[in-house]
């Protein structure tokens, strides 16, 4: 379980001003907001790549920021993170990029066959050809490519909670649509908790068992998909029916 | 909204404690970053092969610029010294006057000064790149350690490639000197070695050591620290690195003024 309790961040000016949000074991949850609001501070406070000013993030029970050294480790440990933009290692290939994946102790002890095998297997799950892109170095790849390569460095570790910083933007709808389906399979056959990031408003009503939309600071919205898609609140209706005019836009362009 | 009739006065301390702020800042940060860099190597969590890389570049990768500012160096010190004291100082002044400037001064400023355009440039852009292309936090996700990895090496190596550097330099420099003074004002080997040795005290190379081993700190330790404080794209990292090279320059500058008070007296 993820709880974030009252984060407060800000940097020339208040990004996050209290945010409170709690996502079960297991759960697939997304987080909706307009560009610009937080969404990869939020996700980042989680792993304490960014400090927040005030608040704590608890991990099945772990508190980031007031358990120590050895618990952020241990924290780290659980969660894969998916960035938003890949964050490849530029000097090392996609096979030494995905093996980083697996925790740096693990890593020394395990044989060299079986580290082949669980990078092998982590490429594979992102429809990624491990025979042709494994000598490759981030700067050959496309920039699907690399978000696949990505999500692959995430999940070789085999996190119990992934975090996934808008994982499909900028892939093509098959692949867009493996990496749903990935999500899925994550969550429903691994108990992995999924906390998603997404511009693709669609994508994760249709997907998520909850959803949280992030406006001005602080959550506006908090419940399920049908809940959100009802909402009285005027905010949230703007925010869905753009969203859903974006989608038909994409509909006609493709 | 301030009251415009104080406004400068106003801004005047704004920007007065802004500045103040900001040393506090880096040198928290940087005070930080060395103690996170001797953990970490106390601890050995630092790879020798990548410190054995980073002397690579920063040590052979160097030798032919070091090699060329060295010789002019020496070059230009044998001439202008030579004609300086032409007629009115014994010919062998010349040999003392080369080897003092270069192992004293020359030798480990020019060093320094070249190592900051091609080794703090370098990773000061390097580690920026890497803050806003997220591969930082990516390090960091994954339980390695930035300092271990980036950091320590590249400090490390600085302190062990840059006394070796600066010896090289010194050698090269009093060479040149003395191919110069031999051809320029007809003062042989002999003579030129006699008067370096006629005024030479250990001393002297220990304290151009010691130059070098401050300025192989300091351009590793203010090049990362400035790459890490990166911010804003392709434009902040450019920025950050005349930043960073602004940085170091000033920083050699004013700790090469207070060796004399210090080693010299
Ligand atoms: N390291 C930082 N330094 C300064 N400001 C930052 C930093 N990181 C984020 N910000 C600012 O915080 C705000 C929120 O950024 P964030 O990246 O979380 O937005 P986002 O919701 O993820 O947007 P997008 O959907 O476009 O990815 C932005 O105004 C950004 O400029
Ligand atoms: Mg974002």
């Amino acid at each position: 379980m993820i709880r974030y309790r009252n984060i407060h961040k800000s940097f020339d000016i208040p990004v996050l001003e209290g945010v409170d949000l709690e996502v079960e074991t297991g759960e697939m949850f997304a987080l909706f907001g307009p560009s610009g609001t937080g969404k990869s501070v939020l996700l980042k406070t989680t792993l304490a790549l960014v400090i927040p000013d005030r608040g704590d993030v608890e991990i099945d029970g772990l508190s980031v920021y007031y358990g120590g050294p050895k618990t952020l480790e241990q924290v780290r440990r659980k969660i894969g993170f998916v960035f938003q933009h890949a964050a490849l290692f530029d000097s090392l290939n996609v096979f030494d990029n995905v093996a980083m994946g697996l925790p740096e102790a693990e890593l020394a002890r395990m044989p060299r066959r079986d580290v082949a095998r669980r990078v092998w297997d982590a490429l594979e799950t992102v429809n990624l050809e491990p025979r042709e892109i494994l000598a490759k170095i981030p700067s050959e790849l496309s920039g699907g490519m690399k978000k696949r390569v990505g999500i692959a460095r995430a999940v070789v570790g085999r996190p119990e909670i992934l975090l996934w910083d808008e994982p499909t933007t900028g892939l093509d709808p098959i692949n867009s649509a493996a990496v749903e389906r990935l999500i899925k399979r994550l969550s429903t056959e691994l108990e992995v908790t999924s906390l998603l990031v997404t511009h693709d408003v669609e994508g994760g009503l249709s997907m998520c068992d909850r959803v949280a939309m992030l406006y001005a600071g602080s959550l506006r919205f908090c419940g399920t998909p049908d809940e959100f898609r009802n909402s009285p609140d005027h905010v949230v209706q703007a925010f869905v029916d753009r969203a859903a005019a974006e989608a038909a836009l994409d509909m006609a362009l493709v | 909204m301030a009251v415009p009739i104080f406004s400068p006065v106003v801004g005047w301390f704004a920007r007065l404690g802004r500045a103040y702020r900001l040393t506090l800042e880096h040198s928290g940060a940087l005070g930080l970053l060395v103690w996170h860099t001797i953990v970490a190597t106390v601890r050995l969590r630092v790879r020798f092969r990548d410190v054995v890389t980073q002397m690579h570049i920063m040590g052979i990768q160097s030798l032919p610029i070091v090699f060329v500012t060295a010789s002019l160096a020496g070059i230009v010190t044998s001439q202008q010294g030579g004609y300086q004291l032409i007629s009115a100082s014994p010919r062998y002044v010349l040999g003392t006057l080369v080897v003092q400037s270069i192992v004293l001064e020359l030798g480990p400023l020019l060093t320094a000064i070249v190592l900051v355009g091609r080794i703090g440039a370098r990773i000061t852009a390097e580690l920026g790149t890497m803050v806003v292309s997220e591969q930082i936090d990516a390090f960091e996700s994954l339980g390695r350690d930035p300092v271990a990895i980036l950091a320590a090496p590249r400090i490390i190596a600085g302190i062990i490639t840059m006394p070796l550097l600066v010896a090289f330099a010194d050698v090269v420099g009093i060479w040149a000197g003395m191919l110069m003074a031999n051809f320029d004002a007809e003062i042989g080997p002999e003579t030129f070695l006699y008067g370096a040795r006629l005024f030479w005290h250990s001393w002297d190379l220990f304290y151009g050591l010691s130059k070098a081993v401050v300025f192989g700190f300091v351009i590793p330790v203010i090049s990362v620290h400035m790459g890490f404080r990166t911010r804003g794209g392709a434009e902040g990292v450019g920025l950050q690195t005349t930043q960073a090279v602004m940085f170091m320059i000033l920083t050699i500058l004013i700790l090469d003024a207070m060796f004399p008070p210090l080693m010299l007296q």
